[in-house]
C-alpha cells in the first residue's frame, strides 16, 4: 500500500513536469505564477 | 464609554456603504477620511472650471447600489441620477480600425458579423452562458460572503449551478476568450478587460471575461461626476446620523491586547470605539495601522504575501473643442500577445511600456456641465501597468517626459492636432495615487486579483486576528470596482450586524 502511494505520487509529479514542458510559453508563465502563490494559500485562507 | 459605536477609516465606497448601513441600524458611526474629498478612487476634483474623475469612470451592474438603497429604505433615484451611456465602448485597434459595441445585443451581433463572421456563433454561446450566469448567480456571487469553506459551501448548496461556472474562475482570461473567439480583433476587444482586473490575459481569471457582457445590461455615468455616487451614499447615511470628517488621517488602530479600541489620528488625538472598520488597503491596515508587532507571525506572513494590483498613470485633460470620439469610453487596444508582452517584457522588469494601450473617458459626452460651455474633458487612463519605481527612478522627475509622451500618443492614435486645444492637463502618477489615496505603490485595484487571491483567499471582512476589526473595500471580497466595493460594504455591514446587531 505504501509503495503504491509512493508510485502514484511519483507518477503525478512526473505527469505535472511533463505537462509543464509540453505547454506553450504563456501557459508555463501562468503555471509558474500560480506555483509561486500556492505556498501562501493556507495562510491567506485564515487572514 | 467609547466615543462612537463604530469608526470607519476611509470614505471610499466600501467604507461609506458600511458606515451608512450601520447608522441606519442605530450605530453611532464616524467616518474618518484623510483626503479633503470623499470617494477614494470614485471621486471627482475641480480645477479651472473642469471637474475630473480621479479614477473610476463608469458604473455598471447596478444591483449592489440598488440593494444598498433598498436596505436603507430609500430610493436610489432620490440620491444619484444615472445617465445611460450607449455605445458601451468604441475601439481603436493596433492597425487603426475603429468600431463600437452598442448596448443592444442584436446590434452587437451585427458589429461582430461585419468584422468576423466566424465569431458570431462564439459570441452567441459566450453571451448565452454569460447572461445565464448573471441571471442565476449575480446575487449569490456579489452579495454573499464567501471567505470561509462553510460560507462557500452554503452558497453552492443554495445555487448548485455555481459548479458549472467554476471552471471560468479557474481558467485564464485568454483561455476563456480564445475558447469563444478566433478573430484577433474580437479577442482583443474582450481580453483588454483583464487589465481592468489588474492582470494580463495570461494570468487574469477567466471570470473577468464576462465583465464586458454585464455592460450590455447598461453602463451609466452619474450626473455631476463619479463623486455623486459616494455623496449620495453619504447623504443617505447622514439622514440616520452618520458623521463624516475629511482631512483626518488615521495613524494607528488602537489595541488592547488583540482587541480594537479606537484610532489614533495624525494630530495625536484619540477617538475610541470597540468596532473599527478599515476601508484602506488591507496591507496598510494590518502592517502599518495595526503593526506587525501586534500580529501573530502567520498573519504577518499571510498579509505580506499579497501582491499589490498594478499601478497606472492617469491623465486629466481639458479641451476647448469637442473631441472626435464616438463613445463615453474609447479603448485603444492591442492583441492578446501584445497585452502579455507589456507585462512580461516591461512591467516585471521595471520599465515603462511604450504602448498606446489606453482607456479614454469622455465624461462631458454624458454630462456637459462638467466643463465650461463649449469645452470638454478627457480622462486618459494608460491601460497598461507602469512600474512604481521605473528602474529605480522617481515619477516626480518623470512627469514632464510622460506628459509629452501622452500627448504624442493621443495625437497619433486618437485626436490629431489635439495639442493646440489643450487648456488644462494634469497627470496622476503612481506616486500621486499613493499620496492621494494611501494606495501602496499606487496600486489602483487594491490587492492583486487572480485565483490565488480571490474569494476564500482574499482578506476576510471580519478580521480573524484582531477582535472588533472589520475590513471593507477593494482589498476584500470581491475586489476593485464600483459595484464590487459597494457589495463589499453590504457584506461587511452584514458581518457587523450579525455579531453585534
Amino acid at each position: 500500500m505504501k509503495n503504491l502511494k509512493k508510485a502514484l505520487l511519483l507518477a503525478g509529479l512526473l505527469g505535472a513536469v511533463a505537462a509543464y514542458f509540453a505547454a506553450d510559453e504563456s501557459t508555463r508563465r501562468y503555471i509558474a505564477h500560480i506555483g509561486k502563490q500556492v505556498p501562501y494559500l493556507p495562510y491567506r485562507y485564515f487572514i | 464609554m467609547p466615543d462612537y459605536d463604530a469608526i470607519v477609516i476611509g470614505a471610499g465606497l466600501g467604507g461609506l456603504t458600511t458606515a451608512s448601513l450601520l447608522s441606519k441600524n442605530g450605530f453611532k458611526t464616524l467616518v474618518l477620511e484623510q483626503s479633503d474629498i470623499i470617494g477614494g478612487c470614485c471621486s471627482t476634483y475641480e480645477s479651472q472650471g473642469y471637474k475630473f474623475d480621479v479614477g473610476a469612470s463608469i458604473v455598471e451592474i447596478l444591483h449592489p447600489m440598488e440593494r444598498f438603497f433598498e436596505l436603507m429604505g430609500k430610493r436610489r433615484e432620490d440620491y444619484i441620477e444615472l445617465l445611460p451611456c450607449d455605445p458601451i465602448y468604441s475601439f481603436i485597434t493596433e492597425d487603426g480600425r475603429r468600431f463600437s459595441y452598442p448596448t443592444d445585443i442584436d446590434e452587437t451581433t451585427r458589429v461582430i458579423e461585419s468584422i468576423a463572421p466566424e465569431d458570431v456563433e462564439g459570441w452567441k454561446r459566450f453571451s448565452s452562458l454569460g447572461f445565464e450566469m448573471i441571471d442565476r448567480m449575480m446575487d449569490a456571487m456579489m452579495l454573499s460572503p464567501m471567505k470561509t469553506i462553510p460560507e462557500a459551501m452554503r452558497m453552492v448548496i443554495k445555487n448548485p449551478e455555481a459548479m458549472r461556472f467554476l471552471p471560468l474562475l479557474m481558467r485564464t482570461h485568454q483561455a476563456v476568450t480564445r475558447k469563444y473567439y478566433r478573430n484577433p480583433v474580437i479577442q482583443s476587444s474582450v481580453a483588454f478587460q483583464s487589465y481592468f482586473a489588474g492582470a494580463p490575459p495570461e494570468i487574469g481569471s477567466g471570470i473577468f471575461g464576462f465583465i464586458a457582457l454585464t455592460e450590455h445590461l447598461g453602463i451609466y455615468y452619474p450626473r455631476g461626476g463619479m463623486i455623486s455616487i459616494p455623496e449620495g451614499i453619504a447623504r443617505a447615511g447622514s439622514e440616520h446620523g452618520l458623521e463624516v470628517r475629511t482631512g483626518c488621517k488615521v495613524e494607528k488602530i488602537l489595541l488592547e491586547g488583540r482587541r480594537a479600541r479606537g484610532v489614533l489620528l495624525e494630530d495625536g488625538s484619540e477617538i475610541t470605539s470597540d468596532l473599527v472598520v478599515s476601508n484602506v488597503n488591507a496591507k496598510v491596515a494590518y502592517l502599518k495601522m495595526v503593526g506587525p508587532e501586534n500580529l501573530p507571525r502567520w498573519a504577518v506572513k499571510a498579509i505580506s504575501s499579497y501582491r499589490h494590483s498594478m499601478p497606472c498613470p492617469m491623465i486629466y485633460v481639458g479641451l476647448d473643442t469637442k473631441p472626435d470620439l464616438e463613445a463615453h469610453h474609447t479603448v485603444v487596444t492591442g492583441s492578446i500577445e501584445s497585452m502579455n508582452k507589456v507585462w512580461n517584457d516591461y512591467y516585471t522588469k521595471d520599465l515603462i511600456p511604450s504602448t498606446a494601450m489606453s482607456l479614454i473617458c469622455w465624461p462631458t459626452e454624458a454630462d456637459p456641465s462638467l466643463a465650461p460651455e463649449g469645452h470638454h474633458i478627457l480622462n486618459f487612463l494608460c491601460n497598461a501597468p507602469a512600474p512604481y519605481a521605473p528602474l529605480g527612478d522617481n515619477w516626480d522627475r518623470l512627469k514632464g517626459w510622460y506628459r509629452e509622451e501622452a500627448i504624442k500618443s493621443l495625437e497619433k492614435v486618437v485626436l490629431p492636432g489635439i495639442r493646440d486645444h489643450i487648456t488644462y492637463m494634469e497627470i496622476s502618477t503612481p506616486l500621486d495615487f499613493e499620496r492621494r489615496l494611501l494606495s501602496p505603490q499606487g496600486s489602483i485595484y487594491g490587492l492583486f486579483s487572480d485565483m490565488t487571491s480571490l474569494a476564500l483567499f482574499r482578506p476576510h471582512a471580519r478580521s480573524r486576528v484582531i477582535d472588533g476589526l472589520y475590513l471593507t473595500g477593494s482589498s476584500t471580497h470581491l475586489g476593485g470596482g464600483v459595484p464590487t466595493t459597494i457589495a463589499s460594504g453590504i457584506i461587511t455591514s452584514g458581518y457587523v450586524l450579525k455579531d453585534r446587531g
